[in-house]
């Protein structure tokens, strides 16, 4: 057992890639913003990639280990103790019985990820360990971890002093500005060529109405093409709305005028358009950006980002251990 | 219209969405279901999982297994090989689903909306009239006229998307601009010309102005009709939303709270496309009932 002396904000227990095969009846897969950090942690520690961790956003936790362990922390830098000493990111470190972790706010990134040699062995929810607080089901009861939760361990031995080769990190944004690869489409037929250079060529702030669900940005005005105004009534009135169909994990989806962009607990379906599409590979960046940082997006074809999605898995492997 | 091909649109890296029209028709909610069995019968190990809508059908596959343009291909010779929708005959439960029609409670939501947002027309009121009805109660008659049918599951767990299968109930209405933040639990509205039932209190943008105590998602699965999924429902079920009182609905939701309300849910019927459509050349679809 763990036990949870401080929370945090709104830590929660994930795993990759998630509640997958649900999306047909409306689950989003919840699990990691960022799967490249998190599942480096996991080889740290020995762990298959995708076993349960803890994921730590702005503001990561404090927790007394009941038991000797090796765990690991990946992404964003809280400035980790354990028992006063710092913990080096990107590392496996061997923890004895009952010392205290305790993380602070981020520093560079966002989000933290904690794996422990064994992995959280919290019980399953369709066929998954990953949190979706705002139907609160999965995780540790169905939600964030709480002051004095307890969190199952299965406890395996692990190796320490293992740590991931530097070229092998993600390197986050020092300045506040991002790049975001995207694809067009599905619905970039709906967009203008003036709107989409618009979208490509501006600055797009992260909204502080953000959450899991949904990612809102700040920008300039989009402009539609005749599809979206010469349509029937079923598909509703406003140039936005289309006849409700799937959505894509990562879609740029235009309420109105307001791009957001769909996350791990976003919904599956609805009757707005997506223009563009944000691709796997690129949800890392998301995961470490934080409200107010600026977007800039770049379009790559469907060939391109499943090109860097399997870089990405190529690098989330034994391989880039030392 | 029913596109003559189906056009086939990226979503990023895993997804494909194939859209087989840009209408509201039955025909096409039974070709994105049938295709998506017919993935799923195929085995397609480069499938991960699929979501059929009205007109649409979305692929999430593994792009390590399959690249797009082959995708594109296997979906389209899927495609091909579905038969005629008139052959499809698939069994489909129908739940009578008691409804407060006018209920004081979206009645509220839509007063808090209008004081708090902008100004609106109360939901009934306005749909009425956009749809050439002489008010809310011949909306009521309308609207609770015809069996619906589930059409998909999506936006939130287990909500489904409705469309009625009697012509005649037909009615469309735009999506609220900007969306409410807050719908009460068990709401029934619709947009575009769909109908949805609000699983649980979340933000919406359907017009409402009707109300089931009788809950479609249950994580306890407190109800045997939730032994399998905590969805109630699945595509291919049909609803009748049966008007009743605000008493009724105070009395059905404290047997909800207590454990001991009964679903009504019909299991012996099966819904024949040919039979439908049969019955669809024998009526008046324009003349309201």
């Amino acid at each position: 057992m763990i036990d949870v002396i401080t929370p945090g904000l709104e830590t929660s227990v994930q795993d990759y890639p998630g509640r997958i095969g649900f999306w047909n009846q409306g689950f989003p897969p919840s699990g990691p913003f960022d799967a490249w950090s998190f599942r480096l942690a996991n080889l740290l520690v020995g762990n298959p990639v995708g076993a349960a961790g803890l994921e730590c956003q702005y503001i990561g936790p404090t927790l007394r280990f009941g038991e000797a362990t090796v765990i690991a922390i990946t992404g964003a830098d809280m400035a980790a103790t354990l028992d006063g000493t710092p913990v080096l990111l990107w590392q496996s470190v061997a923890v004895t019985a009952g010392q205290v972790l305790k993380m602070g706010p981020a520093k560079a990134g966002t989000r933290a990820y904690i794996a422990i040699a064994g992995g959280i062995d919290t019980v399953p929810w369709l066929g998954s360990r990953s949190t979706f607080h705002k139907a609160g089901v999965g995780g540790l009861d169905g939600s964030a971890l709480k002051k004095d939760s307890r969190i199952p361990v299965a406890y395996t031995s692990g190796t320490p002093g293992r740590s991931v080769k530097p070229d092998c990190r993600p390197v986050f944004s020092t300045d506040k500005r991002w790049e975001i690869e995207v694809v067009p489409g599905p619905d970039d037929d709906w967009i203008d060529a003036a709107g989409q250079e618009r979208f490509l060529g501006s600055d797009w702030k992260l909204s502080g109405k953000s959450d899991r669900t949904g990612f809102r940005l700040d920008g300039p005005q989009w402009t539609f093409t005749a599809k979206a105004y010469d349509k029937l009534p079923e598909n509703g009135s406003e140039p936005s709305n289309i006849i409700d169909h799937g959505y894509p994990l990562g879609a740029i989806n235009l309420a109105g005028q307001t791009p957001i962009i769909l996350v791990s607990d976003g919904p599956s379906m609805g009757g707005f358009i997506n223009p563009y599409t944000v691709p796997s590979a690129a949800f890392w960046k998301l995961g470490q950006s934080r409200p107010g940082d600026i977007y800039r997006f770049k379009a790559v074809s469907v060939e391109e980002a499943q090109a860097l999605r399997r870089r990405q898995d190529a690098i989330c492997s034994m391989d880039s251990l030392a | 219209m029913i596109y003559d091909k189906p056009v086939f649109k990226p979503g990023g890296d895993r997804y494909l969405l194939i859209e087989l029209g840009d209408e509201l028709n039955l025909a096409l909610n039974f070709t994105a279901n049938g295709l998506a069995d017919a993935i799923a019968q195929a085995g397609m190990k480069a499938v991960v999982e699929t979501a059929p809508c009205f007109a649409s059908l979305l692929v999430h596959y593994d792009p390590d297994l399959i690249g797009f343009a082959d995708l594109k291909r296997e979906m389209a010779s899927l495609i091909a090989a579905l038969g005629p929708s008139d052959d499809i005959e698939l069994p489909s439960r129908l739940f009578y689903f008691p409804t407060c029609y006018l209920d004081p409670w979206t009645k509220a939501c839509v007063e808090d909306y209008s004081a708090k947002i902008t100004p609106k027309k109360w939901d009934a009121e306005y749909v009425a009239e956009i749809n050439g009805l002489s008010g809310p109660a011949q909306l009521v008659r309308v609207h609770s006229g015809s069996e619906y049918w589930v059409a998909s599951l999506g936006f939130w767990p287990g909500l489904p998307f409705l469309m009625p299968l009697d012509p005649r109930s037909r009615l469309t209405a735009p999506k609220y601009n900007p969306p409410r933040t807050w719908t009460p639990q068990g709401t029934i509205g619709m947009g575009g010309a769909a109908s949805a039932i609000y699983p649980v209190a979340t933000p919406g943008g359907y017009q409402i102005f009707a109300r089931t105590p009788v809950p479609i998602w249950d994580t306890k699965r407190r109800f045997p009709e939730f032994e399998n999924s905590i969805c109630l429902f699945r595509p291919g079920d049909r609803i009748k939303f049966v008007p009743c009182s605000v008493e009724e609905f105070n009395e059905i939701e404290a047997e909800v709270s207590a454990g001991t309300y009964t679903y009504n849910v019909v299991g012996y019927q099966k819904f024949s496309v040919r039979q439908y459509n049969e019955w669809l050349v024998t009526i008046d679809a324009g003349k309201r009932l």
